[in-house]
């Protein structure tokens, strides 16, 4: 075909649609073309979401869409219901596939018309057809698929007899089988905490732990680390010590791999298992697994970076010598860049870790201090979402509370006073509660050096006094009685129950008001 | 060790907030009322000095910092709250002070299971076969496009099956050209260069 535009045959030249027009109409033209022809394939599209045929001659444009009537999903089932109930293996398997792709469709797979068209019991006996390998796949796969619907749906599978099946085809020697096995298991234990015993106690774990080989292909590891991790979830109650030991070792060795996906899931499985009483965090600190937990904090992905950080954030939560082994592993080094994630969910559970560190004795808040962590806390409690100032502020309410008086001077001179007063409008009558804590903490050192007025000062000249005594107008009890009590205690005239001890130390005048700050320490 | 504490709303702010989530350890019932009346009963009719026994809990009403003290010889319905300056038993509020900062209603809070990110159950939909062009198949011709993915996909109607997908345009233009070039030229329209009224309207849709 000769579609050469500058053809000198005349017949062509002559029937060219575009001779003789100006080049800024053409391309005028080719525009409104352009725009005519997006807006076309944008109803089209939506049409497609919508499921309404656009031109309405089409061929059928895959199995799918045709079946999205329910007439028709009727007419198919029944059809594999006949064929899966007949004797004849092709046919049987025909039928297993043809549900298969039902369940496995983008919209709406019809798990409940194949579960009342009592398709079930079909598909758990053709998980022990060892002769026909085709058969227990695509009979696994949709019974994988119905058990990843609701509770109820995942209820027939198991009532259905489905669990020992599976953990039978654990040992397939056909890994596709092995696999879909592995991932309808995992379904299963997901569902909650009843069903993950009763697969503990069918034995799914070493069935499943035997599969864990180092020349295993990285999609099946994904898929056992998932399903393991999900065998660790839940509580009401947790997961019983004996199975949590049997898989903690495979469990670590998941969390050396190099897949993201495999860390990302290991390390849920350690959040999950440390989200709990102390004695359940002991056990996964025991593995010795504090350092890599550490390093996994350093990951680019956020995949990895969120359970790992939510374990180190569990594991702070228990007691000070867990606390303590965690920061012995290196944990405050990367809090501090985690705080300044780009991600707030990240901010927020770092700031949560802070603030169960800074709930710890003074020693391991002169690690929050020696280890820069003050600084990237007070940018949060300025410029964090809601949610990571809140946590901010237990951090601050927890440091003051236990720590020295040298250990909260230190904190107000980074600024953390000053923020949390601006704090004090937040609508969150607990954050406000918390803050007036911390504030009384603050007051309460000043007291000890003697330096009461000084902070008066500096508390009023930020503007804190004002947000205070606007608070003793709140609505809410606990508020502003405490609002009140600061007032009266350190602002009133009467200035009756300030009992000023003069320890004096040897910085005169720590608190003080920013002008006066040539002269005095702070 | 456990801590009772006092959450009635007559209590100003206390040292030690509540926990944000439910934990394994239970918390003690609301805060017992101080038996005052009977204690000082007590103290008229003995005048012994009481001996604490241990430091409870720490409170601050009306400015003044308060102590729930456990008194020795007597149950934990006799526990009071006392005023700090009435008191004279520094080691045990120290001691109480260190431990507050270290049980779980003191400082510690554990997480808000606020969704835990990873779903519980996954439904397998990938198709185990191969896909587009690798199917081995004829086209027979494209029946859609889309670029929601990012990038140009025709959906393609292959010869021989009735399961259409999709491929990257890039794929096809290089595999098939007529067949996207009759997708194209079924799809063209044309239009008179349109007027200043009639793109007014046309912007309207």
């Amino acid at each position: 075909v000769n579609n050469n535009k500058n053809s000198n045959d005349n017949i062509t030249y002559r029937s060219f649609k575009n001779k003789g027009k100006e080049p800024t109409k053409m391309r005028d033209r080719r525009i409104a073309e352009c725009v005519e022809l997006r807006k076309a394939h944008k109803v089209e599209s939506i049409m497609k979401r919508r499921n309404i045929s656009s031109v309405g001659d089409e061929e059928p444009l895959s199995p799918e869409d045709n079946t999205d009537n329910k007439q028709v999903i009727s007419e198919t089932i029944q059809e594999i219901v006949a064929n899966v109930n007949g004797e004849c293996p092709e046919k049987q398997r025909q039928g297993c596939q043809a549900a298969r792709k039902l369940l496995s469709r983008e919209r709406n797979p019809p798990l409940k018309e194949i579960i009342e068209a009592g398709l079930l019991t079909r598909f758990v006996e053709f998980l022990g057809r060892n002769d026909d390998p085709t058969l227990q796949f695509e009979a696994a796969w949709s019974l994988t698929n119905v058990a990843s619907g609701t509770s109820w749906h995942t209820q027939q599978v198991v009532e259905h007899g489905a669990v020992p099946a599976f953990i039978a085809l654990l040992a397939s020697p056909m890994l596709n089988i092995s696999e879909q096995a592995v991932w309808a298991l995992g379904n299963i234990a997901g569902d909650g905490p009843s069903y993950r015993d009763g697969l503990i106690d069918c034995g799914v774990i070493p069935a499943l732990l035997a599969r864990l080989t180092p020349d295993a292909p990285v999609g099946y590891l994904r898929n056992l680390t998932w399903t393991l991790s999900n065998l660790c979830r839940n509580k009401n109650p947790f997961p019983r010590f004996s199975a949590v030991q049997q898989m903690l070792p495979s469990i670590i060795q998941l969390l050396h791999h190099s897949d993201k996906s495999i860390l990302s899931d290991a390390c849920w499985a350690i959040s999950y298992l440390t989200d709990g009483p102390n004695e359940r965090i002991d056990v996964v600190i025991k593995t010795g697994i504090l350092p890599r937990l550490v390093e996994l904090l350093g990951f680019e992905e956020l995949t990895v970076v969120t359970p790992a950080l939510r374990s180190i954030g569990n594991i702070v939560s228990g007691s000070d010598l867990q606390t303590q082994a965690a920061i012995d592993a290196g944990v405050l080094s990367a809090l501090p860049q985690l705080m300044r994630h780009p991600k707030s969910s990240v901010q927020k559970e770092a700031a949560w870790a802070v603030s169960n560190i800074a709930a710890g004795p003074c020693q391991q808040i002169q690690q929050l201090i020696t280890c820069g962590l003050l600084a990237p806390l007070v940018d949060l409690l300025r410029n964090g979402d809601f949610k990571t100032q809140r946590e901010a502020v237990w951090a601050v309410t927890n440091y003051t509370s236990g720590g020295t008086v040298d250990q909260v001077v230190h904190l107000v001179k980074c600024g953390a006073l000053e923020a949390i007063l601006n704090l004090l409008q937040a609508k969150d009558t607990k954050t406000v509660l918390v803050i007036l804590d911390a504030i009384n903490n603050i007051f309460l050192a000043a007291e000890k050096l003697g330096e009461v007025d000084k902070l008066c000062l500096l508390v009023e000249e930020v503007g804190g006094l004002d947000r205070i005594e606007f608070l003793q107008n709140h609505e809410n009890n606990a508020v502003y009685r405490a609002a009140q009590a600061l007032i009266e205690k350190y602002f009133s005239e009467d200035g009756d129950d300030q009992c000023l001890t003069t320890e004096a130390t040897d910085s005169n005048f720590v608190f003080g008001p920013s002008d006066l700050q040539k002269r005095f320490v702070f | 060790m456990s801590q009772t504490s006092e959450p009635s709303a007559d209590a100003a702010v206390t040292e030690a907030p509540a926990p944000v989530s439910q934990s394994e350890t239970k918390q003690s019932p609301a805060g017992k009322k101080q038996n005052k009346k009977k204690v000082e009963e007590v103290v008229e009719e003995e005048e012994e000095e009481y001996v604490v026994e241990k430091v409870l809990d720490r409170r601050v009403v009306k400015g003044r910092v308060e102590y729930l003290l456990k008194w020795k010889g007597f149950t934990d319905v006799d526990n009071t709250w006392e005023p700090e300056e009435n008191l004279d038993c520094p080691d045990l509020i120290a001691e109480f002070l260190q431990s507050q900062k270290t049980a779980e209603s003191g400082g510690k809070r554990r997480a808000e299971s606020d969704g835990d990110g990873k779903e519980t159950k996954k439904r397998k939909d990938e198709p185990e076969k191969l896909r587009g062009f690798a199917r081995g198949l004829d086209p027979e011709r494209i029946i859609g496009a889309t670029d929601s993915s990012g990038e140009l996909m025709f959906l393609m109607k292959w010869k021989n099956s009735d399961e259409a997908d999709l491929v990257p345009a890039k794929e096809a233009n290089v595999k098939c050209p007529q067949v996207v070039i009759s997708f194209y030229e079924e799809r063209l329209t044309w239009h008179s260069y349109p007027t200043e009224e009639e793109e007014k309207k046309d912007d309207k849709n």
